[in-house]
């Protein structure tokens, strides 16, 4: 079986169907990211739905909030897994 | 010790208020010279603190070669942030802010090492044949799995194909992907999200439910 005719993993399925909307651009979530961070650390319930999508849609996006979420917590003290649970659902 | 279990720097105790390290950063003064100290050590741990989360993707990596791609990582970050100095409207900590500087050029460069000898692979998935199992015979993930093959062939252009199998199959990293293809990965996203929005339109035409994330109405 040559690489184009495999099948395609239920992960790999679950990426390509995904629902991302509404659009926002890598550039728009990076500009947000930091404040978008510290309301996840403090709890908010209010977060940005572009937000939201493009952090389940851009797997490289979320890996570096992830890792901001975790370096804002060691500063601030804070339990981060409240926050690291919000941006994987 | 390896670099990647030293501790990151010890920021000094003397701390600076957001508004000044706007100021001090802005123009050349008083506390300019160790504004830029402080900062690139900010960047620094933000970088080593993402090369430390990489760590098992870099796998045998002497600590000099690490200390290059944390340094490199900081140096290009620092660049980057000073360009865009003006934009800092105090939505969030300065630190946060600078942080996330270090972070994105920190992963770039990691994934910029890992792949530095490899192949990106840019091919295309065959159209399932008609010949295929009947969904009668298969499970139903399978079926889907056979389902959006077919919707990738026939619903994508052929760089929306491309660009969705590097990145979500072969899981290429989209910074690699758009340096090989010469473009962004502001750009990349923007042709994966198209694509997505065929291929669920797409299977919603043949009848697939697919799953629907949670709305903010439904939390």
């Amino acid at each position: 079986m040559s690489a184009a005719d495999r099948d395609l993993s239920p992960e790999a399925v679950q990426r390509l169907t995904l629902d991302a909307e509404p659009w926002l651009s890598c550039d728009d979530c990076f500009e947000k990211i930091d404040e978008y961070v510290e309301q996840l650390l403090g709890g908010s319930r209010t977060l940005i739905p572009a937000m939201r999508a493009h952090l389940r849609g851009c797997g490289a996006c979320r890996d570096e909030a992830e890792s901001l979420v975790l370096l804002v917590a060691v500063d601030r003290g804070v339990d981060p897994e409240p926050a690291l649970r919000e941006l994987r659902r | 010790m390896t670099a990647l279990s030293r501790p990151d720097p010890v920021l000094p105790e003397l701390v600076i208020d957001d508004d000044d390290w706007f100021r001090l950063l802005s123009a050349p003064g008083p506390g300019h010279e160790e504004a830029l100290r402080r900062l690139h050590q900010l960047l620094l741990r933000a970088a080593r603190h993402q090369v430390t989360r990489m760590q098992a993707r870099l796998g045998p990596v002497g600590s000099v070669r690490v200390d290059d791609i944390v340094h490199q990582a900081a140096d290009e970050a620092m660049v980057s942030l000073l360009g865009k100095l003006s934009t800092f409207e105090g939505r969030s900590r300065f630190t946060t802010w600078a942080y996330k500087f270090g972070i994105l050029q920190a992963s770039v460069e990691v994934n910029r090492h890992l792949w530095r000898h490899r192949d990106v692979p840019l091919h295309e998935l065959t159209e399932p044949s008609a010949s295929d199992p009947t969904p009668e015979q298969v499970s139903e993930a399978a079926e889907l799995s056979t389902a959006v093959r077919r919707a990738i062939a026939q619903a994508l252009t052929p760089h929306q194909r491309t660009v969705a199998i590097a990145l979500l199959v072969d899981e290429v990293p989209i910074d690699v992907l758009a340096e090989r293809l010469g473009t962004t990965r502001n750009a990349l996203y923007k042709t994966l999200h198209d694509a997505r929005v065929r291929l669920r339109r797409e299977l919603d035409l043949r009848g697939y439910d697919l799953p629907m994330p949670r709305r903010e109405q439904d939390r």
